[in-house]
């Protein structure tokens, strides 16, 4: 729900609720006000037949007053309420029946008790407090949509600022380098909103700078050590007076150090795909890339006597192809490492997914097997390269899929999440 | 050939001084970028191998310095930067290839024995080793004048083999340089023996001498016997 809907809604209900109470009281007061002045009226009239008739000593005749009807009735019983009562009556000059105020008390005439009704037309009355809650309704209309109508055209060119400030949040790249602009507005919140967006991509910026910067730096004064000692190796091993025993334990020295610089490689890469640092993005023809990797594993396969078979559609992804070449390169790696001899490889590639199936040793690891540094026990991976996988599959909204059945361990790669 | 090593890691420097020197090749070396801008502009190299980050200024700088000063000095960068922008960089501003660190240095040679070939020979790129006559811009291999037929990777093994004459070189270099490093290949390089193997086999039946020998398992060295 936007604000603007939400403020709207509260304001509105707001006004209503007030407009109906103000309504009633209104009309309560009013009502109360002009009531009390009719009886206070029809108590003047009581007041003028109680002196006719103590001056007279007779009733005055009902026909001689103007504005009320006065009506007389002799009475049995000695004792008798005064009291004020709303009646319909018969408007002999309107010649209909209408809405009354009656007063009705005694007067003593000869030892008489006589009731006397004085009655008022409230007609008067009851149309000024219809006009009055005509006038109500027509203020409460007129508000409504008067706030409306504000609402609609004032809000909408107040929250403008608000909406583009928006838009270039959601445009903004890190990557890039240009700032986001001001947007003139004179409205202070705005402002400052532009103010605190701005020092945040500064922020935001600056960070990945340092970042970037640190990565680099980290790969620098790794890899030159890591760079010394593998030179040192190459320049000891020329000088070729070992004995068969000092030849493995250089052997040893190599790998490990090899194992060293590829897994300090792939700690970068994927610190670099975690944070987007790799900008080369790109229309790719995937089936040719995963021709020229199976070419590339020849070996690999005859060495294991590993059949493979391949059932490849033309198919074109958008991403970086350095990242398609590691992605292509963990999943057959994996498929070839986690095979049996003289086992099988299943490659199929369609629009929709890229599935890679392998024979191999029925295991229980679905869960974690993405997981950094999660491998066979019998593996000698690093146990990155799934979790390199992953995350490439995480920056091209790429959702990767793995299942274990049999012994048959199946990849699949869905394009589109 | 004539190079020129611009390193400030002195352990690192050291040891590519001592795997290049030898064999009619003579190796100078500065450690900082007045140093290199320096050597660079007084002599001309075959092949200069930058390493971009430079006490006193940044690499890249002098690959535009000898742009400016015309020179056709091949240029090789190793860095330790395994960043796409900088080897795009690198690459834009004239430099012949890129390597990363860490390297094994008979892949330095062997790229740096590439360079040196495509700029002195222009196109009539061959290497000569006694008796075998390599043709690399036509893959051709030549013993005794009678060609030899050698798969694509037979051919780029000898072709490394000749950049490194008389070093070892492990099976893992060869793998890497094969295969590409980025193919994580766990630690198991046996298949390279096949390639080896059949590699000696058509040599030594067209009639060369067996220069190939294994070394203590760990590579091979192929060189004067």
């Amino acid at each position: 729900m936007k604000l603007s809907n939400r403020y709207n809604k509260a304001n509105i209900l707001t006004s209503i609720i007030v407009l109906i109470i103000t309504g009633i009281i209104y009309y309560v007061v009013i009502h109360f006000i002009l009531t009390e002045k009719l009886d206070r009226d029809l108590a003047v009239e009581e007041n003028e037949i109680n002196q006719y008739v103590n001056t007279f000593h007779k009733l005055p005749l009902p026909a001689s007053y103007l504005d009320q009807q006065v009506s007389y009735k002799t009475l049995n019983v000695t004792t008798f309420e005064r009291e004020f009562l709303n009646t319909i009556y018969f408007n002999p000059k309107e010649r209909k029946n209408e809405p009354g105020r009656s007063l009705v008390t005694v007067v003593h005439l000869n030892g008489k008790t006589i009731a006397v009704t004085i009655t008022k037309s409230r007609v008067e009355s009851e149309d000024l407090i219809r006009i009055i809650l005509l006038i109500t309704l027509g203020i409460t209309v007129i508000l409504l949509l008067s706030l409306l109508l504000i609402n609609r055209f004032v809000l909408n060119r107040l929250w403008r600022p608000f909406y583009s400030i928006l838009n270039r949040m959601k445009a903004f790249e890190v990557t890039r380098m240009d700032t986001i602009e001001q947007e003139p507005t004179k409205i202070d919140e705005f402002n400052e909103l532009n103010k605190s967006v701005n020092a945040m991509a500064e922020r935001v910026r600056q960070d990945y700078k340092e970042l970037k910067s640190f990565t680099d730096n980290a790969s620098h004064e790794m890899m030159t050590p890591l760079a010394v000692i593998n030179s040192k190796l190459d320049s000891l091993l020329q000088t070729e007076s070992f004995t068969e025993q000092q030849g493995a334990l250089l052997e040893d020295i190599y790998h490990a150090t090899g194992r060293l610089s590829r897994l300090h490689q792939s700690l970068l890469l994927l610190a670099k795909i975690e944070n987007n640092l790799i900008p080369d993005f790109q229309h790719i023809e995937l089936k040719e890339m995963v021709q020229a990797k199976i070419r590339q594993f020849q070996e690999l396969l005859e060495k294991s006597k590993l059949v493979l078979t391949e059932e490849l559609a033309p198919v074109e992804v958008k991403m970086s192809r350095y990242l398609a070449d590691i992605l292509l390169n963990n999943l057959f790696s994996n498929a070839v490492r986690h095979n049996v001899t003289g086992g099988y490889i299943f490659v199929k590639l369609d629009e929709q997914s890229l599935t890679i199936s392998n024979s191999g040793k029925a295991r229980q690891l679905q869960t974690k097997i993405f997981d950094r540094f999660s491998k066979a026990a019998d593996s000698d991976g690093l146990g990155l390269g799934l979790a390199i996988t992953k995350q490439i599959c995480n920056l091209y909204g790429f959702r990767i899929d793995y299942r274990e059945e049999n012994g048959e361990h199946v990849f699949i790669v869905y394009f589109g999440a | 050939m004539k190079i020129l090593v611009i390193e400030d890691e002195p352990a690192l420097l050291e040891s590519i001084l001592a795997y290049f020197t030898g064999e009619g090749n003579i190796c100078e070396h500065a450690s900082d970028f007045a140093a290199a801008n320096e050597k660079i502009s007084l002599y001309s190299y075959d092949c200069i191998l930058l390493d971009l980050g430079l006490p006193g200024g940044e690499g890249l700088e002098l690959l535009t310095r000898l742009k400016q000063l015309k020179k056709r000095d091949g240029v090789l960068i190793i860095s330790a930067r395994h960043s796409l922008d900088d080897k795009l960089a690198g690459l834009d501003l004239g430099a012949d290839d890129y390597l990363v660190k860490p390297f094994h240095l008979s892949e330095l040679k062997a790229r740096v024995s590439a360079i040196v070939r495509r700029k002195n020979f222009d196109g009539n790129n061959v290497i000569v080793f006694n008796e075998l006559t390599v043709d690399v811009s036509a893959m051709k291999t030549l013993v005794k004048g009678n060609q030899v037929v050698l798969t694509k990777k037979e051919f780029d093994l000898l072709v490394y083999f000749l950049s490194n004459r008389n070093k070892v070189v492990t099976k893992n270099a060869m793998a890497e340089h094969l295969w590409g490093d980025e193919m994580d290949l766990s630690d198991d390089f046996d298949f390279i023996y096949t390639h080896v193997k059949n590699l000696r086999k058509k040599l030594l039946e067209a009639g060369a001498a067996d220069y190939l020998r294994s070394v203590y398992g760990i590579g091979y060295k192929f060189g004067d016997i």
